[in-house]
């Protein structure tokens, strides 16, 4: 339990501290810097809420329209991140741990959907849907990706799963790897070691990363935009209302929709630190 | 093992019978490609639609009219088309995805364009030539991304100052709604938008009617796809759009259904005779939206009652 301790808190943040003594122009400049973002981020902030005022927050915070959107989004975006984990688990773990032939390739093909832009995914999703084995796949079934909520969950599927990958690989990137090698040498088999010693121990990254992904999953509009389009109630998720509203004139939903979005980013990120605080993945 | 086979292929059947009765239960799932801009009237229309045909569902794809071509041609998926320029449904009957449409039957409705200012028309707006004023500022549409800007180009060069208004040009917008913000937040002295988009800004916004000459009609197109899944129902829905009811709700969202006679270019010839009341109600609207001691009905504005009740209800407007 010590050795795991020391392993999981070996990050670095604490040891590149300029001690107090030290102080000097460019130590300031950069809390400096800091302030400025935190302020920036403030007053955006504040200026919006001011803008909607009481009365209007007080309208528009408990409308169904408001909650309808919300729970939409939490929906697609949770089954979204459940999808990306079940790739970018195993995917993470062997970026991070097998001898991969033409590795640095590999790596580059997985990080691809992290630089495309989402809107791009959104037009390459239309060549899937409509080609083998998705499309025969469809007609069997008659589940219908593009125009529908399962069209969301998709989108955001393919924006989110390089993503995760990366993030897992980061979070096996923090576990040491001796302990998976005592744990063989013991003679567990490589499920057996990775169930009982890589996973535990790397609980904390795993679980931090999958809140940024569902968070980045939850921000998603742009290939929504492509692939998806707007219906009421049933694929505007709230990203996507700010925009369509903004069309509309909509202000105060508009000014609520962001809002919302902010508070969600922050309770996000709030519990990224709180439980992935000691890992390596943010 | 000959029973078991037998029990799982009763249960085979079973779900596979219940699957059929519950799919045959549901509605008839209809796809609508629809310019953004539409999307309140759209949704007005639908919901009485469902109404009026249960077996029926409306879902949207509502997105800038320039990004549909892609989305049917990639999708293969939509049962009727509506984008905010006749030229997009052009390109998808030439590519085989709508069907045959008449440009003034199958539209429900004209766009009309209208000069917008800020709350209080600082610069003092008050008809075309003024914003040829040397030092203005005006918003301009990118003519390649939004078809406000093409009108933008016609309307000046009609009037013989788009050198001058160019000059004066400080900000280009790729859509519409884009050209109402830079206006609401007084980034400019004023545009040139359509009517729809004016009356979505009744407390920020002051609208004054486009000399006749000058004041353009666009009509809104209407097809049915060669993609629909449900032909029949398309139809219906497509009639049910071009109806009267359907047209009096896009009146209340300042569409003009009857802009009168028009030139090969879409300027009014009349005189502005047949728009004269759609433009005082635009007008009207204004005032009842910002003074609460205005009643609001049809006596005090009109068609747009609705509008003016939905912006009244909070400070920033909600739906």
């Amino acid at each position: 339990m010590m050795n795991e301790e020391a392993i999981t808190t070996q990050e670095a943040p604490h040891a590149g501290r300029i001690p107090r003594s030290s102080l000097g122009f460019w130590p300031i400049m950069c809390v400096l810097a800091v302030a400025t973002i935190l302020a920036a981020y403030f007053v955006l902030i504040i200026s919006n809420a001011l803008y909607l005022g009481w009365s209007d927050a007080a309208y528009f915070l408990p409308r169904e329209r408001l909650w309808v959107r919300f729970w939409l989004t939490v929906r697609t975006s949770s089954i979204a991140t459940v999808a990306s984990l079940i790739v970018g688990v195993p995917a993470g773990y062997a970026l991070s741990r097998l001898r991969l032939p033409c590795r640095t390739l590999v790596s580059t093909l997985i990080d691809l959907p992290v630089m495309v832009p989402p809107a791009a995914v959104g037009v390459f999703l239309f060549g899937i849907v409509k080609s083998f084995p998705v499309h025969q796949f469809s007609e069997l079934t008659g589940i219908r990706f593009a125009h529908n909520p399962n069209g969301i969950v998709l989108v955001q599927f393919a924006v989110t799963v390089a993503f995760c990958a990366r993030l897992m690989k980061a979070s096996f990137d923090g576990v040491n790897p001796r302990f998976e090698q005592v744990s063989r040498s013991l003679g567990a088999s490589l499920p057996a070691t990775l169930w009982q010693v890589t996973l535990p121990l790397a609980k904390n990254g795993i679980i931090a990363s999958a809140i940024v992904v569902w968070a980045r999953a939850a921000a998603e509009w742009e290939g929504l935009m492509l692939f998806v389009g707007g219906t009421m109630a049933k694929t505007d998720v709230m990203p996507f209302s700010v925009y369509l509203d903004w069309n509309g004139g909509m202000m105060g939903w508009v000014v609520t929709f962001s809002l919302v979005c902010v508070a969600l980013a922050v309770i996000s990120m709030t519990a990224v630190r709180a439980i992935g605080g000691r890992s390596y993945v943010w | 093992m000959t029973g078991r086979l037998g029990r799982l292929i009763v249960c085979g059947a079973v779900v596979v019978a219940v699957a059929a009765v519950c799919k045959a239960g549901e509605p008839i799932q209809m796809l609508f490609h629809a310019g953004v801009g539409q999307r309140s009237s759209l949704m007005d229309i639908s919901k009485l639609f469902e109404k009026r045909f249960p077996e029926a569902e409306v879902n949207f794809s509502f997105k800038g009219s320039g990004y549909f071509i892609a989305d049917i041609e990639r999708s293969h998926e939509g049962d009727l088309y509506m984008p905010g320029e006749e030229f997009y449904l052009a390109q998808a009957r030439e590519r085989g995805y709508a069907d045959e449409y008449d440009s003034i039957k199958d539209s429900p409705g004209y766009f009309m364009t209208v000069i917008i200012v800020p709350k209080g028309n600082p610069a003092k707006i008050r008809k075309i030539e003024d914003f040829a004023r040397p030092g203005g500022k005006v918003s301009l549409g990118d003519p390649k991304a939004c078809a406000i800007g093409i009108w933008h180009e016609k309307i000046f060069t009609k009037a013989g100052i788009w050198d001058e208004v160019r000059n004066n040009q400080v900000h280009s917008a790729k859509c519409i709604p884009e050209v109402a913000t830079a206006v609401q937040q007084k980034a400019v002295d004023g545009s040139i938008v359509w009517a729809s988009t004016a009356v979505l800004y009744l407390k920020d916004i002051d609208t004054i009617p486009i000399e006749p000459q000058y004041r353009g009609f666009v009509s809104l197109p209407l097809a049915t796809l060669t993609t629909s899944q449900h032909p029949e129902m398309a139809r219906k829905l497509k009639e049910f759009v071009l109806s009267d009811e359907a047209k009096k709700i896009f009146r209340s969202h300042a569409y003009v259904i009857d802009p009168g006679p028009l030139d090969k270019d879409g300027f009014c010839t009349d005189g502005g005779k047949a728009s004269a009341d759609d433009c005082k109600w635009l007008v009207e609207a204004v005032k009842v939206a910002r003074n609460d001691s205005i009643p609001m009905n049809e006596k005090t504005c009109g068609p747009l009652v609705g509008e003016v009740k939905r912006q009244r209800k909070t400070t920033r407007a909600g739906d």
